[in-house]
């Protein structure tokens, strides 16, 4: 009963365009309220507590240190890299456009603003040497939802905070699927390519792939220090993303220098020999770094991710309030004594997690849907022995394809906002790939090993309490 | 005076968020280089946190960053969709009426109680007056925003998607390219 309300009023609330955090929490609260003598006090108090969590403090730093370098001319710089090494394949500038969202993807942790950032840019590219307007912004689409699954990933953080298992694993499980991913739409690509015969790019040569990649390299290190640091045990998650924060803050501003004080002034001037340059270079960094610290270009970042970070959060904090109602009226034990007892298997579990999440990401965001379906389907998979982070990545790439499938996915609205194709154009233009990552979604729904292998092998077996 | 209270607000969250960063990385400094750390940090840490949401969630309301499904509400003809965006806006009022009440109850038990924070060296009401406060806002700008919706200045509550800017930036951007 209790449940049933709890459900309705939120997906009422939604349709009639409720902002999603106000939407979870007036129905939790109306729920406390009617059904429970929970104190009030104790309520609101769990707004405050949602910020209190170690694991979700690192949510701030991962999107500070994406602001930071999300930006167009990191962008760029990705893109000359990809092209440099997958261009010349025939469909290459497509399937350096994937190339491209992958390691943006990793710097920005985020799907829509890695189909803005690296959309925008190809796009128009690839309309240019003869695409089908149709064919690149289905490519990009598509690709751009790999987001969340390559590490750092703000989904996967959520969804460690809201089981209790380490947010290192949860990257580390991310990497070989994001791979396969990536390499299953590039495949896609080349085959389509040779079909209807798109052009190839000139190989450019070894040396502009190491020119392209000593450029992109300050910025993909971020990913480095973030997942050799948690590796090694020189800081935690929550550490690891202060400081990405900082180090993109140094690198945006001193060294690629697209924003801030030294904004256009070059890293060498003609004819400056390598001493001189090195000795300006350092100087400038010394004598610029406060100026650096409250220039507008840096206020701006900063504001930017504070945005975002407050419009997440609020949504989570009301998402852990929901949670906590569930909890509370036992619906996850119900409903994982119900799927027990009706002698569901493994497998058939998996499907139903499958199609609860692609229909619940059609109207949710990401994480707060993840804090809502965790709680819920998490002891049930416990139950029936599936390993907690193959569960997590299952969610994750649930979420992704979530975000491209019709009527209400993200990053078809966001898509079609950049190219000014209307919705069913990007639908239709985005659904031959979609159909690749369904595959990929049924290899990692129904291969473990695939998400468990590497975590697996560096931090040895998950055990389940 | 608008202008002051806006960036007021954007730099209170641009402060939050920049302090918390930097009171992290430094204890990771102080650890590594200096051997050394603050047993206050973390807290300060979640307290500047828990400021930078409770704080910016009113902000939200008023710059209309906080998303929402309107895929449906935006179908229905205009009028329609400014009643159901009134309705939305009271909605979020009864929330926040809620949420302040009980906030309230908290912090002046807490007030009198006088106990302290865990690691800091500070009253445990102080932390918790953004609750209230927070609150307190959040209800301020929903009814400003519903004075809005009725005499046609806003559209509606929420935002669609988080990039909403940056999608019309890149729009226009592609336009010129054509």
């Amino acid at each position: 009963m209790e449940s049933a309300v709890l459900f309705i009023l939120v997906l009422l609330l939604l349709v009639i365009g409720t902002p999603i955090a106000i939407s979870l929490g007036l129905s939790s609260l109306v729920v406390i309220l009617v059904f429970s003598d929970d104190s009030l006090a104790s309520i609101s108090l769990k707004l405050f507590e949602a910020m209190e969590h170690y694991t979700l403090l690192a949510i701030p730093f991962f999107i500070l240190s994406s602001a930071f370098l999300s930006t167009g001319g990191v962008a760029r710089r990705i893109i000359r890299f990809a092209i440099a090494v997958v261009g010349h394949f025939r469909g290459g500038l497509a399937i350096s456009s994937v190339f491209a969202c992958m390691l943006f993807a990793a710097l920005s942790g985020s799907s829509p603003a890695t189909v803005v950032a690296i959309g925008s840019i190809v796009i128009a590219g690839m309309r240019e040497v003869g695409y089908t307007r149709d064919f690149a912004a289905g490519v990009v689409c598509n690709a751009g939802t790999l987001g969340i699954l390559i590490p750092p990933s703000i989904v996967m953080v959520v969804y460690a905070a809201a089981t209790d298992v380490s947010v290192g694993r949860m990257f580390m499980a991310g990497v070989i699927p994001g791979l396969i991913a990536g390499v299953m739409l590039m495949i896609g690509i080349y085959v389509a390519a040779r079909i209807k015969n798109l052009p190839a790019q000139p190989w450019a040569g070894f040396r502009e792939i190491f020119a392209s990649g000593g450029d992109a390299f300050w910025g993909l290190l971020l990913i480095a220090i973030i997942l050799g640091g948690i590796y090694g045990g020189v800081f935690t998650p929550t550490e690891a993303a202060a400081v990405a924060a900082v180090y993109a803050f140094f690198i945006a501003l001193f060294v690629y220098r697209d924003m801030g004080p030294l904004k256009g002034v070059p890293m060498r001037r003609d004819g400056e020999s390598i001493p001189a340059a090195l000795v300006r270079n350092v100087g400038a960094t010394v004598i610029y770094f406060v100026p650096a610290m409250v220039h507008k270009d840096t206020q701006r970042t900063l504001f930017e991710a504070g945005r975002v970070t407050i419009m997440l959060m609020f949504i989570i904090a009301n998402a852990l309030l929901f949670a906590h109602v569930l909890t509370t009226e036992r619906i996850p034990q119900a409903i994982t004594e119900a799927i027990i007892g009706a002698g569901l298997t493994p497998w058939m579990f998996l499907v139903v997690v499958n199609l609860l999440l692609l229909a619940g990401g059609q109207f949710m965001e990401p994480s707060g849907l993840l804090v809502i379906v965790a709680p819920v389907v998490f002891p049930i998979a416990i139950e029936l022995g599936i390993d907690p982070i193959h569960l997590g990545i299952i969610m994750v790439v649930n979420m992704e394809i979530g975000m491209i499938t019709p009527p209400v996915g993200l990053n078809l609205f966001v898509t079609s906002g950049i190219t000014g194709m209307s919705l069913i154009q990007v639908v239709k233009a985005a659904a031959p790939w979609l159909a690749i990552l369904f595959v990929f979604l049924i290899i990692v729904t129904y291969v473990p090993a695939v998400s468990t292998m590497l975590p697996n092998a560096m931090f040895g077996p998950q055990l389940v309490e | 005076m608008r202008d002051f209270i806006d960036w007021l607000e954007r730099t209170a969250i641009s402060v939050l968020l920049a302090a918390m960063t930097i009171v992290t990385f430094s204890q990771v400094v102080a650890r590594y280089v200096f051997n050394t750390g603050a047993v206050w940090a973390l807290e300060l840490t979640v307290f500047l946190f828990a400021w930078l949401v409770l704080f910016g969630m009113s902000y939200g309301v008023k710059a209309g960053f906080h998303i929402g499904v309107d895929a449906f509400a935006r179908m229905l003809p205009d009028r329609t969709f400014r009643v159901l965006a009134l309705v939305v806006g009271f909605l979020g009022m009864a929330y926040a009426v809620i949420l302040l009440v009980g906030a309230w109850e908290y912090w002046w038990k807490i007030y009198r109680i006088g106990i302290g924070a865990q690691d800091l060296p500070i009253p445990r009401w102080v932390p918790y007056l953004i609750l209230p406060i927070g609150l307190l806002l959040l209800l301020y700008r929903l009814g400003e925003a519903c004075v809005d919706i009725v005499q046609g200045r806003r559209h509606g509550i929420a935002a669609s998607h988080e990039v909403e800017d940056s999608v019309a930036d890149a729009r226009d951007q592609l336009a010129d390219d054509k």
